[in-house]
């Protein structure tokens, strides 16, 4: 099976410092890719700045004119954690254009995984607003491209906090399914069980809220317990990976406890739903402790390729119990919504 | 038109975030209402182990005191997330404020920001009224 990544384009420019969402996240995720020496099965493909017309399937016009404006203009502080600089716009782009040309040649060869490595992450940006490190939201500007092609597309988001972005943004889509594992309560502060999609789109929204502590097991017992009757009823023609590793347990932004072969069995239970060979790619979004990062882009990638990883996870954290909460509370909210939408066309 | 019960004020430390709780509560008093300040915290925020925002809450007492506000009309939240979909959820329930009032400019280490700006993003998805302090109340 062959890897196909984007090339290396220079994000040296998008960088504030001290700010822990830097450069040498995508050197260390590079260097993971070089671990597994793939030579002749490692595809590279060079990345390209995303056009607007792919960026307003997800972004609005008038944000994306102030953001270009606003880097160009010298950049600074969007919020107290978001920053941009100068060439803040060019690298965002080329970030999309990344996700974008992965799937390309994913879509040309029938066949292999993709990885994006690719910074500023993109699953806490809105339509309109840039949040959480994000301006574009990447993964959500591959999933509209796909599928304004026809595909269904499920989005899986793993990282340590809820994507409220790719959420937003598809929140009425039927044709997007959107899963989240992550801690909560944490930033964004969404992202609770309720929230399943809007009146078009009932049940295209699941998310998977977890402790503080929360191991691998629970995440994995989560997916096949909660999303994976969901994804199965979907029946995704494509997925699409919010690969973040903030989960980790040496990652110091969040308190969930994974090691890094965790994400490898998160890996190939999220590899299942894909169709067949060439619809699944990986985004890079958090991940900020950079050996952790390292090794669990290693272990991912591994698994995404098919080889076995060693026995080394994490089990035994709290969380199993809160399995049956969220499915109540999922099911709740979309009888509710249902019986709105059914009380909406009777009048 | 509905009366206003609740006034949530955003707050992160800043003069001009000071300056609206001062104008909030002075609003307060003549509607006799309630005040909710409310804090976003961020990414960054729970970065720093350094970071205690109930810290803040000592300003809360000082303005009150300097305002003639009563202390028992005012609370204290911490909330997840950036400031602008907090103060967007004060807006809903459960807190349900019936006005939110935000500085014209929050912390930041480069100020004079526009894009992103926390009031203009809140004014601008907020169902609820807002009222955005200007920094000249601040500096004044």
């Amino acid at each position: 099976m062959v890897l196909v990544v984007n090339g290396v384009y220079d994000d040296s420019g998008h960088e504030d410092p001290g700010h822990p969402e830097r450069p040498d996240r995508v050197t260390a995720a590079r260097a993971a890719i070089e671990d597994l020496q793939l030579g002749r099965d490692l595809i590279v493909v060079e990345p390209y700045a995303a056009t607007r017309a792919e960026l307003v399937r997800v972004h609005a016009g008038g944000y994306l004119d102030e953001l270009g404006a606003y880097c160009y203009g010298g950049g600074g502080d969007l919020d107290p954690d978001t920053y941009a600089t100068f060439d803040s716009w060019s690298i965002a782009t080329q970030a999309a254009g990344a996700g974008l040309a992965v799937i390309q040649e994913l879509q040309r060869r029938e066949a292999g995984v993709g990885f994006v490595v690719a910074r500023p992450p993109g699953h806490h940006a809105l339509s309109d607003r840039a949040m959480g490190f994000c301006l574009l939201n990447n993964v959500a500007v591959a999933a509209a491209a796909l599928r304004d092609q026809g595909e269904r597309v499920l989005i899986v988001d793993w990282d340590v906090h809820h994507g409220n972005g790719t959420q937003a943004i598809f929140w009425d889509d039927p044709r997007v399914l959107y899963v989240s594992t992550h801690q909560w309560p944490l930033y964004p502060g969404t992202g609770s069980a309720s929230e399943v999609g809007g009146g078009h789109a009932i049940d295209s929204v699941v998310n998977i809220p977890l402790p503080a502590g929360a191991t691998g097991d629970v995440l994995g017992r989560a997916i096949n317990e909660v999303a994976a009757p969901v994804i199965d009823a979907f029946d995704p023609t494509w997925v699409l990976v919010s690969a973040g590793f903030d989960a980790h347990r040496a990652d110091p932004i969040a308190e969930l406890q994974l090691a890094s072969n965790d994400f490898a069995d998160l890996t190939r239970s999220v590899a299942g739903f894909a169709p067949r060979p060439g619809r699944l790619a990986l985004f890079l979004e958090g991940g900020y402790e950079l050996e952790a990062l390292r090794s669990s882009v290693r272990a991912t990638l591994s698994a995404a390729l098919g080889e076995v990883s060693p026995d080394d996870r994490s089990h035994g954290g709290p969380g199993a119990e809160q399995i049956g909460r969220t499915q109540s509370a999922r099911r709740a909210a979309i009888e509710l919504l249902h019986a709105t939408r059914e009380e909406e066309e009777a009048s | 038109m509905k009366s206003v019960a609740m006034i949530a004020v955003g707050y992160d430390g800043s003069a001009d975030a000071k300056a609206a709780l001062r104008w909030s509560l002075q609003l307060a008093r003549t509607l006799n209402a309630k005040v909710s300040v409310v804090h976003a915290r961020g990414m960054l925020e729970h970065l720093d182990a350094a970071s205690h925002p109930d810290e803040m809450r000592h300003d809360l007492s000082v303005i009150a005191q300097e305002c003639h506000f009563d202390e028992s009309n005012l609370q204290w939240l911490v909330d997840n997330g950036d400031a602008c979909s907090v103060l967007l959820r004060a807006g809903e329930e459960p807190l349900g404020a019936d006005l939110l009032v935000v500085g014209s400019r929050g912390q930041g280490k480069r100020a004079g920001l526009l894009l992103g700006s926390t009031s203009l993003a809140v004014a601008q998805h907020s169902l609820t009224p807002v009222v955005i302090v200007p920094s000249s109340r601040a500096e004044s």
